[in-house]
């Protein structure tokens, strides 16, 4: 049995089935997402990809419970997303999943550890010491935890804001373009972060990119065109994922 | 720049428009005083010259005091020219009230009512007395307070205190006239206003005839230079100007609260400018990019905050307007002795005085600013992340603070420890250490600020969780930006706590002096110093078990040293302030002086003073003791058997009574009331009437004032709102984060309210501080042994005031945060 089909089997970390969102009305629509199902798996790092404007971040909101879609279902582990009201959809985030930005992730008023503890202390949880300690080593922010973003390098902080994403140990983590801002070696470091996570954490990634060499850090990457899902290869290289991008817009 | 002006206007006009609104309040308090000013002084002028229309000229006595002999009426009526002629009576007449005890702290003022075309009363209802002696008119107020009704029978004392009784057939309104108003009117034909009051001559002469300007040379000639002649218009002007005066007085008073309100209305704009152009670094810099020059980039923010200012000052000038319409009609529904009926105009001259206020206050509030917006360099256009602003005290700010400080404080603690008490002197020096001061921490508030929000933020910290400890970050996080927030509202709440603590005090002073001087349960008093408290009363009481002291104090006034004096005495036991010298011993050839009258006399203890009297001719006094003015004792008082060889039997003219142990208030009421009912002019007072009077007009003052120092409140309350609404525009993205890591709508909310108060405490506690310290120096400024006193539950209403205004001011604010989704705003940039 290869890799890829021992995730099928396992229940899905999230699930989103006939998605659609539709911004505006009339004559201005815009069909963002068009019926999209999709599936990503527990313990798997996938990307998404597409186009500029094809709705890759639309669909990461959507399956985020940031934005809430025209029509169609999203569950997060057993948890039906359509329907949950503000409170319910922000107790779910708080609860399940994690965030990556490509910028702005940090509080400017916070040091870093404060930032990285924010969504535990939100959630008014204790921090698992030992997860702490391991994902700051994993990190390599253990001599940075005083200092405030203002103070770290765009590389330093996108690693504080992976380490907040794991430290709650959520269900889920999305990222949109975390290493957009970076130069390529920081992004790598970045990157070798959140596969490690999945690989001795048991993480489950969902990460939005337009880089191919991003996405070959990634088990599995999808394509976006027209807000629809077209198709989607496993065990990605850089040149595959190319090649697949250049078939796309062609 | 017009242009960018115009949509730097446009883009912020919310914004704009908060900021305006402190602009509207201040020039619509000013405006408004104006406008009430110039209405009641119309309204003078118009009642006096309706009066003064009837009479061509009148004859005034020639000084105050002095009246018109009855001849001089009968040779101004043989005037050629003279169509008539009248005499104007004024005096005292103590009414009786239903108790059968004279009515009002003073003796009603009795005034005679002419027949004819010089009748210038205003009956209000009923008829005046016409040529019936038997008749009398009462003004609307004491009819009312004292329940009698036209057709009711009523009770005047007679100069010789004899009763007397009239009809009463009518109301009449005392108009503007202050002493009438104060004591109260009871209005008589001439013949029984001259029997009852005793007068011989009369207050004023009017006299109606053709020509005035001609009448009133003949007529001066024939009554002599010993008299004032004026024609009925230079009457008018000289009333109109009277009545006015007081008028002014208020004026002043009110605008003084204005300007008040004004000074922080400046600080909220100064800030919201300073934010604006903060935010605007980038907009400002690419400007700058494209060729704007600094003066072009800084002559369209300061069109920006004329445009703001002259907009604002017009719809203040309105609001004004209605404020005075407003007034005049509350002032209307309660009578009082104002006129309200001029019709209520906004004269030139207080429009160009709102519209220059609102203007210049504008202008020169945003002119650092846009300083500051001259500063950006072109490449900041090209910075994608606007910065931290950050904030280092600077050595020259500690160093001009400490200076100002310590100029401050150390006038207030020369005017309140070292000047001598109770002189305006001190006064003024505390006041100016209290301006330093203020100058001092309004610099050093930036530095403040932090320590401050975490102190006082760190109950809600602990309270709130992680949105309670964001919050107090956040209020401490720009430092400038939250010190000139919370200052505006320090200005309000210093204010409000220093009249506070200085009525406080006050009330405090007052009454220890007097409880250690005499505790004193009930007095008797008169109306009038010459009317005494007969003797018998004070022995009749002397003699009741149910009482435990009586005071008698007794006094006339002879020439001490050639200057007139309350000179008198005291039987029974009394302890006053010895302020030099000594009672002890004191007996016939010594005199106890208050410490003013040694002051006016000029002498000291060990001196001799020399009384005149008509029986022992002058008698030689050495001084032995001063005692505090708060003391009830005459200004010179002699020994008991010395006072009445030289006086004669004199009448009580005090007499103050303490109640026995274990006898009720009660039984020693009816005690008191039983031996003084024979005597209509002696009044009971208790103690806690006396107290309850003094503190009533004490509570109405503090009340007053706080009312009008709220209008600087609540333009600061506009401030905080506003530095909150542009903090949370600032942090759009922040609040998107928190939302995505699962910080709840209630909670984002919460988070802003926390902050608001935080920021709405710190300016209450220094507030308190600054009100409370200068409270206490002001006290000790203008009261002799000052006891200090506050009210901690009146100031901390005004701190928890703060805090809810705070909160208050945070709702909207906090709501537009809360409602903002969370995927447009991250993506907000
Ligand atoms: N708030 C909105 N209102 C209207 N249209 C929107 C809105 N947000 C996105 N769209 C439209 O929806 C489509 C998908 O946008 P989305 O941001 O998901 O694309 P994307 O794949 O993330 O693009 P990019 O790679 O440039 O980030 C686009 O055509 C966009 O114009
Ligand atoms: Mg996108």
């Amino acid at each position: 049995m290869t890799l890829t089909e021992t995730w099928r089997q396992a229940p899905p970390a999230v699930l989103a089935k006939a998605l659609t969102k539709v911004y505006g009305h009339g004559d201005a629509q815009v069909h963002a997402l068009r019926e999209v199902d999709v599936a990503f798996a527990t313990g798997a790092f996938t990307a998404i990809m597409g186009p500029s404007g094809s709705g890759k971040s639309t669909l990461m909101h959507c399956l985020a419970g940031l934005d809430t879609a025209t029509s169609g279902t999203v569950h997060i582990g057993d948890v039906e997303l359509t329907g949950l009201g503000d409170k319910q959809l922000t107790l779910l985030r708080r609860e399940r999943i994690g965030f990556i930005f490509q910028a702005f992730n940090l509080l400017p008023t916070l040091t870093a550890e404060q930032n990285i503890r924010l969504p535990l202390e939100i959630a008014a949880r204790q921090a698992d010491q030992v997860l702490f300690d391991r994902v700051i080593d994993t990190v390599g922010l253990r001599d940075r935890l005083a200092h405030r973003p203002a103070e770290l390098s765009g590389g330093q902080q996108q690693r504080v804001a992976v380490a907040r994403a794991l430290i709650s140990k959520p269900q889920v983590i999305f990222a949109d373009e975390p290493t957009g801002n970076l130069d390529s070696r920081s992004g790598a470091e970045v990157l070798s972060f959140l596969r490690t996570s999945v690989r001795e954490l048991g993480q489950t990634i969902v990460m939005v990119t337009h880089d191919p060499m991003a996405a070959s850090y990634a088990d599995r990457v999808v394509f976006l065109r027209d807000g629809a899902l077209v198709t989607d290869i496993t065990s990605p290289s850089p040149q595959s994922v190319l090649d697949t991008l250049m078939k796309l817009e062609a | 720049m017009l242009k960018t002006a115009w949509a730097g206007l446009r883009a912020h006009k919310l914004r704009l428009l908060l900021t305006s609104l402190a602009i509207v309040l201040g020039v619509a308090f000013i405006a408004g005083t104006f406008v009430l000013n110039d209405t009641i002084q119309a309204g003078f002028g118009q009642r006096v010259t309706a009066d003064a229309e009837k009479v061509a000229v009148a004859v005034l006595p020639g000084g105050p005091d002095k009246t018109i002999a009855r001849e001089t009426l009968e040779r101004v009526r043989g005037v050629a020219g003279v169509r008539e002629a009248q005499g104007l009576l004024r005096g005292s007449a103590p009414l009786l009230g239903k108790d059968g005890k004279t009515v009002g702290d003073l003796p009603t003022t009795a005034v005679s009512i002419v027949p004819g075309a010089l009748d210038r009363t205003t009956i209000v209802t009923g008829t005046g007395p016409g040529s019936d002696d038997q008749a009398a008119v009462l003004d609307e107020n004491t009819a009312k307070a004292q329940g009698f009704r036209l057709g009711d029978t009523i009770t005047v004392l007679d100069a010789k205190q004899r009763k007397h009784t009239f009809r009463l057939v009518g109301t009449l309104d005392p108009g503007l006239d202050q002493q009438l108003s104060y004591t109260g009117v009871v209005g008589f034909t001439m013949a029984t206003a001259q029997r009852m009051t005793g007068e011989k001559g009369f207050q004023e002469i009017d006299v109606a005839g053709a020509d005035p300007a001609r009448l009133k040379a003949t007529v001066a000639a024939t009554v002599g230079g010993a008299h004032v002649v004026k024609t009925g218009t230079e009457l008018a002007a000289d009333l109109a100007r009277q009545a006015g005066l007081e008028m002014e007085m208020l004026t002043i008073g009110l605008l003084m609260f204005g300007l008040v309100a004004m000074l922080v209305a400046t600080l909220v704009i100064y800030n919201t400018f300073n934010i604006l152009v903060a935010q605007r670094t980038r907009e400002m810099a690419l400007l700058r990019c494209i060729g704007a020059t600094r003066g072009q980039v800084f002559g369209s923010i300061l069109i920006e905050s004329a445009v703001v200012g002259l907009v604002a000052s017009v719809l203040g000038l309105a609001a004004g307007y209605g404020l005075s319409v407003l007034t005049l009609a509350v002032l209307a529904a309660f009578d009082a002795p104002l006129p309200t009926a001029a019709t209520v105009t906004l004269t030139p001259a207080t429009i160009a005085i709102g519209l220059v206020i609102g203007l210049v206050v504008t202008v020169g509030a945003a002119v650092l600013p846009a300083r500051t917006a001259t500063r950006v360099a072109p490449i900041a256009a090209l910075r994608t992340q606007v910065e931290e602003q950050t904030f280092r005290t600077g050595a020259l700010r500690v160093v001009f603070a400490s200076l100002f400080l310590l100029a401050g404080l150390g006038a207030a603690g020369a005017g309140a420890l070292v000047l001598p008490p109770g002189q305006q002197g001190s006064l003024l020096v505390v006041m100016a250490g209290g301006v330093l001061t203020f100058l001092g921490v309004l610099i050093l508030g930036p530095v403040l600020v932090k320590p401050l929000s975490a102190l006082i933020g760190w109950i809600p910290a602990k309270l709130f969780g992680v949105p309670g400890r964001l919050a107090v970050d956040n209020s401490g996080r720009n430092p400038k930006r939250a010190a000139t927030t919370t200052v505006a509202l320090t200005i309000g709440v210093t204010l409000m706590t220093l009249i506070s603590v200085v009525t406080a005090s006050t009330r405090a002073t007052v009454t220890i002096k007097l409880d250690e001087q005499f505790p004193i349960d009930y007095q008797l008093v008169t109306q009038e110093r010459d009317a005494g408290i007969p003797r018998v009363i004070g022995e009749e009481l002397r003699g009741r078990p149910e009482l435990a002291a009586v005071l008698r104090i007794r006094d006339t006034r002879v020439a001490v040293g050639g200057t007139r004096t309350q000179v008198g005495t005291y039987n029974g036991p009394i302890e006053p302030q010895v302020t030099a010298g000594s009672m002890r011993g004191f007996g016939a050839g010594q005199a106890i002086l208050a410490e003013y009258t040694a002051t006016d006399l000029g002498v000291k203890v060990g001196d001799t003073v020399s009384v005149t009297t008509k029986k022992a001719g002058t008698v030689p006094l050495k001084v032995v003791a001063l005692v505090d003015e708060e003391s009830p004792l005459p200004s010179l008082t002699m020994a008991e058997p010395q006072f009445e060889e030289a006086f004669g039997v004199v009448d009580d003219s005090r007499v103050l009574l303490n109640i026995g142990e274990g006898v009720s208030p009660e039984q020693a009421r009816s005690v008191v009331d039983a031996a003084t009912a024979a005597y209509p002019t002696v009044q009971v007072q208790s103690s806690t009437e006396v107290r309850g009077q003094f503190d009533e007009t004490l509570d109405m003052l503090l009340m007053i004032i706080t009312g009008l120092l709220g209008l600087a409140i609540l333009i600061s309350l506009l401030g905080i709102a506003n530095t909150l609404s542009l903090s949370v525009y600032e942090r759009t993205r922040e609040s998107a984060l928190l939302r995505a890591l699962g910080l709840t709508k209630p909670q984002l909310r919460r988070m802003l309210s926390v902050e608001a108060l935080v920021l709405g405490l710190i300016g209450a506690l220094v507030g308190v501080v600054l009100g409370v310290s200068f409270g206490w120096a002001a006290s000790r400024a203008m009261l002799d042994g000052a006891v200090f006193s506050a009210s901690a539950g009146q100031i901390g209403v005004f701190v928890v005031l703060s805090g809810v205004a705070g909160v208050l001011a945070a709702i909207l604010p906090s709501r537009r945060a809360a409602r903002a989704s969370i995927v447009g705003s991250l993506a907000a940039g």
